[in-house]
């Protein structure tokens, strides 16, 4: 139990740390001064100390709307797989229930957009429906083919099963899961082949669009939302992909573990300086590949059991 | 393991399916080939065949480095228009190559029975040779459609070398020479296609 508790501290704490870990090595590739990798943790200190701002048009959703944002995502840092062997989880979370709370939250982030009645908003939310529709199908195809293949819906308990005996046999629908939901992660958080998350520029926006109205403690909370956003997915797919070092002493366990996040963090860092971002009609060939290949796991791991 | 190796197989062709510039299919085909390349070796160290580790071996030199270099010299040479939009729009694409992997995974069904092992490579493989028939299909200039032969090739060499662990090594050499005649005939054709044009 005890562990239990910290991993989920531990994952929420180290979500900012991620992103400025993504930051600080563009800046190296860019051959720019780095920033410090802690830069996040004094953006959330400055923004909580700021007041809050709120458009006159607005109605009570932007009060409500920024809270459950942030909470469906932390709901599911309850249920992920766990860090440590023989530790406490919760199963409880299958493929739909993954896809629907992070639909959940993504569906207050666009009412948020909508509701200062600001152009940018509108904008934003139109294209947030659009990718998130494109998402799930990919997500819920994705989440349910690495179940299968580790022989329990529950997605905690099938990165338990994955890490105790690693479906050899299946490595063929375990790439192309892989493949799907590496290009999933890179569109739900927000990276650049699908959105750019460091630019206002009014053409490419998405996430931004939609937060341009809100300030200080709500603009926090939703800045919080992302990060945590960032390492359920980079957790999912540590556990769920790269299914080692689960059964270490926990505290090898626990650096194993920082470790693939970090490489995910790295590999994700060089595909945002190497790539040009997608033109938003571009995007939908993106998530294709990805459906393609998400449907692509399900059936060869059904016809072929391959 | 030779699953990862198949997988990466099928993984770049339908990458490559969904390109549309020409560098970017010619670095597909590459990592294709060296799928391949990498598998040939590896199944040939397991069942300990020396023509199986040369012909991996070629096709890591030929396939995966000398073709796809040549053919990027050849269209710098003859400046090929690099963007080739497919005709097939991705949309399409995206509904019919699920279709096309259905449609030849059950119709391999009836292999599996006759055959103890290795019985979903050769529906894989025979799916690859309809992808790369898709991907000849949906460009209309000469480059990719080379770029699709080369992968009906690739398949091929697939199919021989999981279904019947390794065909003879001179039959293989065989094809090699015929690839490489083919690339000295297609620099003809791109020289035929720039007067034309």
């Amino acid at each position: 139990m005890i562990y239990y508790i910290f991993s989920i501290i531990f994952l929420l704490s180290i979500a900012p740390l991620l992103l400025g870990f993504i930051k600080s090595i563009q800046m190296l590739l860019f051959y720019k001064k780095m920033v410090s990798i802690f830069q996040p943790y004094r953006n959330f200190a400055k923004l909580l100390k700021k007041e809050v701002v709120i458009s006159q048009e607005s109605s009570s959703i932007t009060k409500i709307a920024p809270f459950l944002v942030l909470s469906p995502l932390v709901l599911i840092v309850f249920f992920l797989p766990p860090i440590f062997g023989n530790a406490f989880y919760v199963s409880f979370m299958d493929a739909f229930t993954i896809t629907g709370l992070i639909a959940l939250s993504t569906f207050f982030l666009m009412l948020l957009g909508l509701d200062s009645g600001n152009s940018f908003g509108g904008m934003g939310s139109s294209r947030e429906a659009f990718i998130s529709a494109l998402v799930e199908p990919a997500m819920i195809l994705n989440m349910f083919s690495i179940s299968m293949m580790a022989g329990d819906l529950d997605i905690a308990k099938a990165g338990v099963n994955l890490s105790s005996h690693f479906p050899v046999e299946h490595m063929s629908s375990f790439i192309f899961a892989g493949l799907s939901f590496f290009i999933l992660l890179l569109t739900e958080t927000g990276r650049i082949p699908v959105d750019n998350p460091q630019t206002h520029l009014e053409l490419t926006m998405i996430h931004e669009a939609m937060i341009l109205d809100i300030s200080g403690f709500y603009l926090l909370l939703i800045e919080m939302a992302a990060s945590v956003k960032f390492v359920i997915f980079a957790s999912l797919f540590a556990s769920l992909f790269m299914p080692i070092g689960l059964e270490l002493s926990p505290i090898f366990a626990l650096l194993v573990f920082i470790a693939k996040l970090f490489i995910i963090a790295i590999a994700v860092a060089l595909i945002e300086t190497n790539m040009a971002k997608l033109r938003l009609f571009k995007v939908p060939n993106l998530l294709g590949v990805a459906i393609v290949f998400a449907f692509l796991s399900l059936i060869t791991f059904y016809v072929l059991e391959a | 393991m030779i699953d990862f190796f198949i997988g990466m197989f099928l993984a770049t062709l339908i990458s490559a399916l969904f390109t549309t510039r020409l560098y970017r299919l010619l670095f597909w085909y590459s990592m294709n080939s060296l799928a391949l390349a990498f598998l040939a070796l590896y199944i040939g160290q397991d069942i300990n065949d020396n023509p199986l580790i040369i012909s991996g071996m070629v096709t890591l030199i030929f396939k995966a480095i000398g073709i796809p270099y040549f053919l990027k010299k050849l269209s710098l040479k003859h400046q090929i228009n690099r963007s080739i939009p497919p005709n097939i729009s991705v949309h399409y694409a995206i509904i019919l190559i699920p279709g096309i992997l259905v449609f030849t995974f059950y119709l391999a069904q009836p292999l599996s029975q006759m055959m103890s092992e290795h019985a979903n490579y050769v529906a894989i493989s025979i799916s690859s040779l309809f992808l790369a028939l898709i991907l000849m299909m949906q460009h209309k200039s000469i480059a990719p459609k080379i770029i699709g032969f080369l992968t009906i090739e690739n398949s091929l060499f697939l199919l021989a070398t999981t279904a019947t662990g390794g065909m003879p090594m001179i039959v293989e050499l065989g094809i090699f020479f015929d690839l490489l005649m083919a690339i000295v005939i297609i620099n003809l054709l791109f020289l035929k296609n720039e007067e034309t044009a």
